[in-house]
């Protein structure tokens, strides 16, 4: 007994002491700096790195979290110590009683609220909500099964510990989470060539620029990079052919024809294999090349396969033939990892380069010059997630939009990015979907843009109003509903606001809705509301009476 | 052809006019449609030659005058005018082979640069404060281009009670023109006085309000008022008269206000210029009514120079407050809250510019003599007054924020950076309020701190605009606003050193008097 007594006693005279602290003016002001602090370098935040970096680091992270409770315990504290309730208060506590119900107004907001955006295109029936934090869902078709793995919010990258998303499926292919990158950039990356091709496995990357332009081109005949053979910028078209064929291009052509074993990356024009174009009766050229006693036909004007003769190509026998004068109208630029070839106009004939001696080559377009960067026969490139600082300029992330989670599959490291949209996999045979995105929710109804109306003011292009027509299903017919700005759908539980839109096609728009459902909407507007009265109640009128 | 008509015009005229052809002063009041509103032409011309040459004014010829000259240009009528365009940057004069010293360009050598400019535009990578000016003039060759291809003059045209809006080398027809051949005056001025009429038959002419409001400059006059308002107190300690000042002064400014809410059919708050301009008048007149209650004139004194700092702002700062009036984006377009929420804070940061004008006022006087502890406690007295009006209007003001994004966007609180600086200004006078109830903050420091409080007022509402929302590539402090807030800071931050330096230590006793 004694000794619960003195436990008590212990435990009354912390609490005593902490509400002493919590409850002290003093510890009330440092809790208002520190929260000031933490929102000053929020604002900074967001003004470098944008919305979402700042809710992730700062307004929605533990720490801040934290703050907010300590000044929550702080005024009610204070509120406390204050008892029994004394006549010159009455304001003081009205305000306090306010800021409380505030803070429990936007905790149940927090905690059962909904926040998220629905893209409505035009004319097409939608259910999903989607939130704000991301997740990762991977499905197995054959089985029917989805699993999906939320992902952190957090702003900086985040270890997942490889936590196996199977575990409870044994019988699947093992997929592991290793680390999600909420801000990243995709850089190249030059890994080993794997070997398995009898194609050449060259990947160049070049810089073509001008006095006022400037772009990094990366081609790879590697199948498994992320680079592909050709690149067009504006009007120049960029091809990537494998070292060999330089040969061809390099000497003199009779016809402007060039001979190519895709397999054996052997070239050589007509001439040297005495093959001679012919004219089909409508008026097309048509080569015929006999290899083995076997007769294989071009048609090179439409395109560089052997055809059949039921015209259809035949992409497995190895010849192609090229027809340069199809290159010759417009800027097209061959290039051969260290060589370049190129149609003059000015010349009337191809011209060839080569980077052996010197760094630049000067092109006959617009004052270009091209440079190599890099040039690999063992390596390739492709683009890997690289977690960066995201950078805003003007409300768009201008660095860091990408987000991307590292798994292994199998053992196998797989990287899933948002900008791929779902991924679809063959893991021992069986087609899985992996896919990282928005959080969404599906609403109980359907909602259907009709029409989207967007307003100018006069003589400009400057929206001054922005209006969605919507229907909405719920299974007991269409209701038509009106949403513009100030002018929200309130339907079951959920609002709608005009929040934006996009142009779906030519003329065609499609609207974003932002949908909230906010339990906590009545405690912040009656803590409002007492916050208000209270301060002038506090402020203004005890004073008042003071005077008089 | 139209050039006949000209050709005749020229011969009427005597050797004089003939450099001005028709143009006139007189055109001031013409209808045109220009950014989403119509305008008198007088106000579309001033604000387009401020826009390229930094002045109103042309040569000798006013604006609308020189206005209409350059958009004859398009008819083939040459002027004598010389339009001169601003480039601020010095790499911008590097660039268009400018010395550092010159802050004008031709117009014309700017529009033949224009496909460099954009060369150049296009290769700058970093969105800094070089590519903004290039950026800018750009878009002052377009104006001069437009401008001088007559297209921004935009000429109403009746038909069947519907207003079409004609660019002027499309108004300027020779069938329409020659109609006027014999009606007196010229030709020209008949039209543009037929279309006008024809125009105001239909809409009114409530669009002429915003001429009488440019032309008799009543922010000017305000600032001629609180000048002498100041004098009477200061110098010659005539609360009388001053008084007398104040009001006359209140009463022109209500007007001009007045004014501006007619013409823009809104609350007179939607951008810098106007919310300085009324936290200027706004401050003033809670000095009134706090001077009513408590009869010290120092509250009279605090509201004129604050209410003349707005307006010297509103005068010379136009660089970074735009006078014009312009369309709202329609985020905005909702009278009520734009009224209560905004009118609300600028009332607040009024209130709390009355505290800060007063703590500096105090902080001098300290500086200059020393004060007994009834001194510093009725001084204290005085700024927590103000720091009450302030801190209540404030929360008020914060929370009619945040009611109406939950009507308007579906959420009561977003950390928007506006919505969270008004929070931090919030807080931060309530950690001086708080201290105050404890011991941390006596009398005589609470002065200090509540002239440093101000600078986060200024940040909330100056700094989200021209430092935050810029983005990471502008913190060079390059531009207007930015200078100006830092200038601001600045001058604050090394007075309260001056201060803390030099301040009078406290005499412990009461002195006797």
């Amino acid at each position: 007994m004694n000794n619960l007594n003195s436990v008590l006693g212990i435990w009354t005279n912390w609490a005593k002491q902490a509400e002493k602290i919590l409850g002290h003016v003093k510890f009330a002001v440092v809790i208002i700096l520190v929260f000031a602090i933490c929102l000053i370098y929020g604002t900074f935040m967001e003004s470098y790195h944008g919305t979402e970096y700042a809710n992730r680091l700062v307004y929605k992270s533990p720490f801040f979290f934290f703050i907010q409770f300590l000044m929550f315990l702080s005024i009610f504290t204070a509120t406390l110590m204050r008892l029994p309730i004394k006549k010159h208060l009455y304001g003081f506590y009205v305000l306090h009683l306010g800021l409380l119900l505030l803070f429990a107004g936007s905790f149940i907001t927090y905690t059962s609220g909904l926040d998220g955006s629905m893209t409505l295109p035009p004319n097409l029936a939608v259910r999903n909500v989607q939130l704000n934090e991301d997740e990762l869902a991977v499905s197995f078709h054959n089985r029917g099964i989805k699993l999906v793995a939320p992902m952190p919010f957090k702003a900086t990258p985040v270890d997942l510990n490889e936590l196996d998303l199977t575990a409870n499926h044994p019988d699947l292919a093992q997929i592991k989470l290793i680390k999600f990158y909420p801000f990243s950039d995709l850089k190249i990356e030059w890994i080993k060539s794997p070997q398995h091709f009898s194609l050449p496995e060259q990947s160049s990357r070049y810089q073509l620029f001008n006095d006022n332009f400037s772009e990094e081109i990366t081609l790879s005949m590697v199948a498994e990079s992320d680079f592909s053979m050709s690149a067009s910028l504006g009007l120049l078209n960029v091809h990537y052919m494998p070292e060999s064929m330089f040969a061809c291009f390099n000497k003199p052509l009779k016809t402007k024809y060039i001979l190519w074993n895709a397999f054996s990356g052997e070239c050589s024009s007509l001439e040297a294999k005495k093959i001679k174009p012919q004219k089909t009766k409508e008026g097309k050229v048509r080569i015929t090349l006999l290899e083995n006693g076997d007769k294989i036909q071009f048609f090179p004007e439409s395109s560089p396969l052997p055809m059949n003769d039921k015209m259809e190509s035949e992409p497995n026998k190895p010849w192609r033939i090229f027809g340069l004068e199809l290159f010759e109208k417009k800027p097209h630029l061959f290039t051969f990892g260290k060589h370049v070839a190129y149609y003059s106009k000015d010349e009337k004939k191809w011209l060839t380069d080569s980077f052996d001696e010197k760094p630049l080559i000067e092109l006959p377009w617009m004052g270009f010059q091209l440079k190599l960067l890099n040039h690999h026969t063992d390596l390739y490139p492709v683009r890997t997630p690289t977690y960066v600082k995201p950078i805003q300029d003007g409300g768009q992330l201008v660095s860091g939009g990408e987000k991307a989670v590292l798994l292994k599959i199998k053992e196998r490291p797989y990287w899933v990015k948002v900008s791929d949209g779902p991924n679809d996999l063959l893991v021992d045979g069986e087609k899985i979907t992996l896919e990282l995105k928005k959080k969404e929710l599906v609403l109980p109804f359907e909602l259907n843009l009709e029409r989207f109306k967007m307003d100018t003011d006069p003589g400009t292009n400057n929206p001054a109003s922005y209006e969605s027509f919507v229907s909405v299903f719920a299974g007991n017919g269409n209701n038509q509903f009106h949403i513009y700005m100030n002018n929200p759908l309130k339907y079951d539980l959920f609002t709608f606001y005009q929040a934006s839109y996009f142009e779906a096609q030519e003329g065609q728009f499609g609207s974003v809705l932002s949908v909230n459902y906010d339990p906590g909407r009545f405690w912040k507007y009656l803590g409002s509301l007492l916050l208000v009265f209270g301060s002038l109640w506090h402020f203004v009128l005890r004073n008042r009476k003071k005077v008089a | 052809m139209i050039l006949n008509l000209f050709l005749m015009l020229t011969l009427q005229l005597s050797a004089q006019d003939k450099e001005a052809y028709f143009c006139q002063n007189e055109y001031e009041s013409l209808p045109v449609q220009a950014q989403g509103r119509v305008k008198p032409l007088r106000v579309l011309a001033e604000e387009t030659l401020r826009f390229i040459s930094g002045s109103s004014k042309l040569d000798d010829k006013s604006a609308t005058e020189a206005f209409c000259l350059l958009s004859l240009e398009s008819m083939g009528l040459k002027n004598n005018l010389k339009l001169m365009a601003k480039v601020e940057h010095v790499k911008a004069k590097e660039f268009l082979g400018l010395e550092a010293s010159v802050t004008m360009i031709d117009a014309n050598t700017l529009v033949e640069n224009k496909d460099t400019l954009r060369a150049q535009y296009m290769s700058q990578k970093e969105n800094d404060s070089y590519k903004k000016e290039l950026n800018k003039l750009l878009t002052r060759a377009k104006f001069i281009e437009e401008l001088k291809a007559g297209n921004l003059w935009t000429v109403p045209v009746v038909d069947n009670q519907q207003i079409t809006w004609q660019a002027l080398p499309d108004f300027l027809t020779e069938e329409r023109v020659s109609r006027f051949k014999d009606s007196g005056r010229d030709p020209f001025t008949s039209a543009f006085y037929e279309s006008k009429d024809a125009y105001v038959q239909v809409a009114g002419d409530a669009y002429l309000l915003e001429l009488t409001y440019v032309k008799y400059n009543l922010f000017t006059w305000s600032m001629c008022l609180a000048l002498m308002a100041l004098g009477f107190l200061v110098v010659r300690k005539k609360v009388g008269i001053g008084l007398f000042f104040v009001i006359s002064l209140l009463l022109i400014e209500i007007s001009g206000i007045m004014m501006r809410i007619f013409i823009s059919g809104r609350a007179p708050i939607t951008n810098m210029y106007e919310t300085v301009m009324f936290s200027g008048f706004g401050c003033l007149v809670l000095a009134l009514i706090i001077y009513g209650i408590k009869k010290d004139k120092l509250y009279l004194l605090a509201g004129i120079s604050y209410n003349l700092l707005c307006l010297l702002m509103m005068k010379f700062a136009n660089n970074m407050l735009d006078p014009s009036i312009q369309t709202l984006v329609p985020v905005l377009r909702d009278n009520f809250w734009l009224s209560t929420h905004v009118t609300t804070v600028i009332l607040s940061y009024a209130a709390l510019a009355l505290s800060w004008i007063l703590a500096n006022i105090v902080l001098i006087k300290k500086m200059r003599s020393q004060q007994s502890v009834e001194d510093e406690r009725y001084d204290m007295n005085l700024i927590y007054t103000c720091l009450k009006f302030g801190v209540v209007l404030l929360s008020a003001g914060v929370i009619l924020g945040g009611v109406w994004a939950d009507y308007s966007w579906g959420r009561f609180w977003g950390w928007d950076p506006k919505e969270t600086w008004s929070l931090i200004v919030l807080l931060v006078y309530m950690a001086i309020l708080h201290g105050k109830y404890s011991a941390w903050i006596n009398n005589k420091n609470f002065v200090p701190l509540v002239a440093a409080a101000f600078m986060s007022v200024m940040m909330a509402w100056f700094g989200v605009n021209y430092i935050l929302a810029t983005g990471l590539h502008s913190y060079g402090f390059s531009e207007g606003g930015a200078i100006f807030l830092g200038s601001f800071f600045m001058a604050q931050t090394v007075f309260l050193i001056v201060y803390l330096l030099k301040a009078k230590p406290k005499i412990d006793k009461p002195t006797q008097a």
